[in-house]
């Protein structure tokens, strides 16, 4: 199945001025429970308080995240929270503990941190923080340890590797960050063989540190919460952060391509744009790209598809910085070469011309929809919070990229399209079968 | 060619006439079994509607459940015709106002439509802000619903595409023919989605015909749950006006096979899988024995069985629950991967060891554990809106997760669980022999055969 852009757009200008007739009165706007924040001395911890709600859940940043990594230590970041997540407390693996005692861990790896996150009913989760607060203090790196950590990286890194998308992702980001923040979150097959507890003593003592930390919590907040959050930072040794790399490679005019090749059915393209951080006077406009640029040409199908089912789609990448965009187009619902060449030709007209009051008023709704309905789990809601407060959003930073976006103007999309949208990388990944004559 | 296709629509349209008046919902005050913060009514043209606001992101679940057989209610089944007639009726233009796949989309929501054997529901995640145009356009949609020729082919576009993706799917493949094993009759024998081609066989007359029947309001029971007002459901517009349909549909009734046999079928790799009937909705408490012997085994990451398979054959795929239904429940398990037979054997030590009473210490721990699950998933307004829909139409309301918050039927039926009621729930369900499923891939032809 193919999608026949040429017929799509002038659809969508069609449905853009239909919009324009139907005069929709104006709804108040949407806001999260307004977020609090509380100074625990060394740290901080942010909150949305849902009093109703029959769980409750932490994010833990530690700033120990890819871009901290050297480059001859990929995946270290992830070793050290997988060894984290067995270390015994009392002689039970923590992540054991939590779950026995009612509650789950899980942790993300991202460009600026690595973030765990803990959910229990309410009135357990200082309890759980504390038991994490002692496994952060004394991490278990034996051999025994790393081997069984590897071998759970290694899993997840064929699972990474088997999804194109993934994979085309990752390479735009290898090409794009010239830091560790390029690196893959979990590592590779090979840089995990060569990391031994040596390198994840080394990587833990050099970043895990109090100044290190941050929280972010939502749902139904019990008391002793921030005592609980003291002492996980209290556990950690003092001293200053290194400083790292918080840069790009500028990317080229003549659009660099990068191809690879997989066990994939079809083609799968990813364009890969830089893009502004949240705390940006440009973070609402590119949100409104992100779904235009997702939407305008998907297969508008009455039910909602997921990644794999869909076109088109977008991701705005703004885990590192600086941010980035990217807009991926799925070979086996669309012909790649077709729809790489209109996304290019919309985002060029998008720098040349200002959107219409209606198409603005069209694709703002859309990228707060999609906004809103992707960030409703406590687990989605905390780390929103806690990333883009760490990013100059304030401490209600979630209600704050809302209001960003609501006063996003078409002379701000069409700004933005210029800026960021004008030169991309582009990551190609192909079925093996067409290797050899490629 | 247009024209005529407007034609067509208008038609159909009017003869099913809104009912222009008195379009509000008659909510009434709620029921004592649902919690205080949740309202529970009647619409003004038939009905259930269930509220829940709550704190939170401010976004709203809009659903709709029907029970409806996914067959069809002809003497000959019609696989996937529920699921094809939701989509068609999502997909086509109302008298008034837009399709509602388009209203959603222009919301920046989800629209979600699922099929079971005996039920349909029609999912809607949007902004808050949103919520009572949503149940307006819903509610247009699928209590009057209109089938225009576009809204059939675009509908039935998707659904072949979404068979297509399912088919690959072993979970859904297994589930289902466990469901074919276990039953010889009824809506439960057959998938609820079946191949692309029982898509393309089915007409648009078919079609009409199905969400005539099905999706009237005194069928429905629309969920609204999130950050609304408590008042939303008053945006829901009325019923038809020819008064024929005022009585909702009954359960389906399965017939059980009265020897079910192994089951073997082809799929694109080496799967598995076994299943048996179980507790009626209406026996809360080993329903919920089953729920937990459930999570206790095969909760991702953290179940007995779950973490022994991912600990011994990582690319192994393994999943095993109790669907809650009317009469009988399923308990069933599917296992995927090339290492299908010895995971299956980590499966049968499992159940082995449910069958007798855990020691207090392991039934603490796997308790603790249950009960986060459930809270867990209780946290956003879409599995709010899920629990409150699906035990409605599989007929015990009161009994689903989260009404009557920890007060409720579901947690008292938990918190009444011990080992040894446990250990009798699976002896009595569980030792008897299951319907066994084997997958296997199509062998390649022979050399020199026909392609």
């Amino acid at each position: 199945m193919t999608l026949d852009f040429k017929r799509a757009l002038p659809a969508l200008a069609a449905l853009v001025g239909l919009l324009g007739l139907l005069g929709a009165a104006p709804s108040p706007p949407p806001r999260y429970p307004q977020a609090f924040a509380t100074d625990l001395g060394v740290t901080r911890l942010v909150g949305e308080a849902d009093t109703d709600a029959p769980v409750a859940g932490v994010q833990i940043f530690v700033a120990a995240g890819l871009d901290r990594q050297a480059a001859n230590q990929s995946g270290v970041s992830a070793l050290v929270a997988e060894c984290l997540e067995r270390t015994p407390v009392d002689g039970v693996p923590l992540r054991d503990a939590i779950a026995a005692d009612g509650g789950s861990i899980t942790y993300t790896v991202d460009g600026r941190s690595v973030h765990y996150y803990l959910e229990t009913r309410p009135e357990r989760l200082p309890a759980a923080v504390t038991l994490f607060g002692r496994a952060l203090a004394n991490p278990d790196f034996s051999s025994e340890t790393i081997a069984a950590a590897r071998t759970a990286l290694v899993k997840h890194i064929g699972e990474f590797e088997s999804n194109a998308l993934s994979v085309g992702i990752q390479m735009f980001r290898r090409s794009y960050y010239p830091s560790g923040a390029g690196a893959p979150a979990l590592g590779s097959t090979t840089t995990l063989a060569q990391l031994g507890s040596a390198d994840a003593q080394a990587f833990y003592h050099a970043t895990y540190k109090r100044a290190a930390i941050s929280a972010s919590a939502a749902g139904n907040l019990a008391p002793g919460l921030g005592e609980a959050l003291k002492s996980v930072a209290s556990g950690l040794a003092d001293g200053p952060l290194a400083a790292t790399q918080e840069s790009a490679r500028a990317i080229p005019a003549e659009a660099p391509r990068i191809v690879a090749h997989r066990d994939v059915a079809a083609p799968w393209v990813v364009v890969g744009f830089a893009a502004p951080a949240p705390a940006s006077k440009d973070f609402g406009a590119m949100l409104v790209l992100q779904a235009l640029l997702a939407g305008a040409f998907d297969r508008n199908s009455t039910t909602t598809l997921g990644f794999v089912e869909r076109s088109v789609g977008a991701f705005y990448l703004y885990d590192a910085s600086p941010a980035s965009l990217v807009v991926y187009v799925n070979g086996t619902e669309a012909d790649p070469s077709v729809s790489l060449r209109e996304i290019l030709v919309v985002s060029r007209s998008l720098s040349l011309k200002p959107l219409g009051a209606t198409a603005l008023g069209h694709f703002k709704a859309a990228a707060e929809g999609q906004f809103l309905t992707e960030s409703v789990n406590l687990s989605d809601r905390s780390y929103l919070l806690g990333t883009f407060a760490s990013q100059g959003l304030g401490a209600d930073s979630i209600n704050a990229a809302l209001g960003a976006l609501e006063g996003t103007t078409a002379a701000d999309v069409q700004r933005v399209a210029k800026r960021y949208l004008q030169r991309y990388i582009v990551a190609l990944v192909l079925p093996r079968q067409q290797n050899a004559g490629t | 060619m247009s024209s005529h296709r407007r034609l067509r629509a208008g038609a159909l349209g009017a003869f099913l006439i809104l009912t222009a008046a008195a379009a509000a919902a008659a909510v009434v005050p709620g029921e004592a079994s649902f919690g205080p913060e949740v309202t529970v009514g009647k619409l003004s043209a038939g009905g259930t509607v269930i509220v829940r606001p709550s704190v939170g992101a401010p976004v709203a679940a809009v659903e709709l459940w029907y029970r409806a057989p996914s067959t069809g209610f002809g003497a000959k089944p019609l696989p996937s015709v529920a699921r094809l007639a939701a989509q068609v009726v999502a997909a086509s233009k109302p008298l008034v106002g837009g399709a509602l796949g388009t209203v959603v989309h222009d919301l920046g929501g989800r629209l979600s439509i699922t099929v079971y054997s005996d039920s349909v529901a029609v999912a809607a995640v949007v902004p808050a802000t949103a919520a009572r145009a949503v149940v307006k356009a819903m509610t247009t949609s699928f209590f009057a619903p209109v089938v225009t020729d576009d809204g059939f082919g675009l509908g039935q576009r998707d659904v072949e595409q979404e068979a297509l993706f399912t088919g690959f799917d072993p979970e859904t493949a297994v589930r289902d023919a466990v469901f074919s094993g276990l039953f010889s009759g009824g809506p439960q024998h057959y998938p609820a989605l079946g191949e692309p081609k029982d898509v393309s066989a089915i007409g648009i007359g078919d079609v009409r015909s199905f969400a005539t029947r099905a999706f009237r309001a005194p069928n429905a029971t629309l969920v609204i749950s999130g950050a609304v007002d408590p008042n939303v459901a008053d945006a829901a517009v009325g019923g038809r006006a020819d008064g024929s349909d005022a009585a909702p549909e009954p359960p389906a009734v399965p017939t059980l096979a009265s020897a079910p046999g192994p089951v073997a079928k082809t799929f694109v790799q080496p799967s598995g899988g076994y299943g048996w009937v179980g507790p009626a909705i209406a026996d809360e408490r080993a329903a919920t024995a089953m729920d937990f012997i459930a999570d206790y085994l095969f909760r991702s990451d953290d179940g007995y069985v779950a973490k022994a398979v991912a600990g011994r054959y990582p690319d192994a795929f393994l999943v095993g629950n109790f669907i809650t239904l009317h009469d009988p429940g399923v308990m069933f398990v599917a296992y995927s991967g090339k290492d299908a037979g010895a995971v299956r054997a980590l499966v049968d030590e499992g159940f082995a060891k449910v069958r007798t009473p855990l020691d207090p210490q392991a039934f603490a721990t796997a308790f603790a554990e249950f009960e986060y699950h459930m809270r867990s998933d209780l946290q956003t307004p879409t599995q709010i809106a899920d629990n409150f829909g699906w035990y409605s139409v599989e007929g015990d309301p009161g009994y689903a997760p989260g009404a009557g918050g920890e007060s409720g039927a579901y947690f008292k039926a938990a918190d009444a669980l011990t080992p040894d009621f446990v250990a009798t729930v699976a002896q009595k369900y569980l030792a008897k022999d299951p319907v066994v499923v084997t997958m296997r891939p199509q062998a390649p032809a022979p050399k020199g055969g026909k392609p």
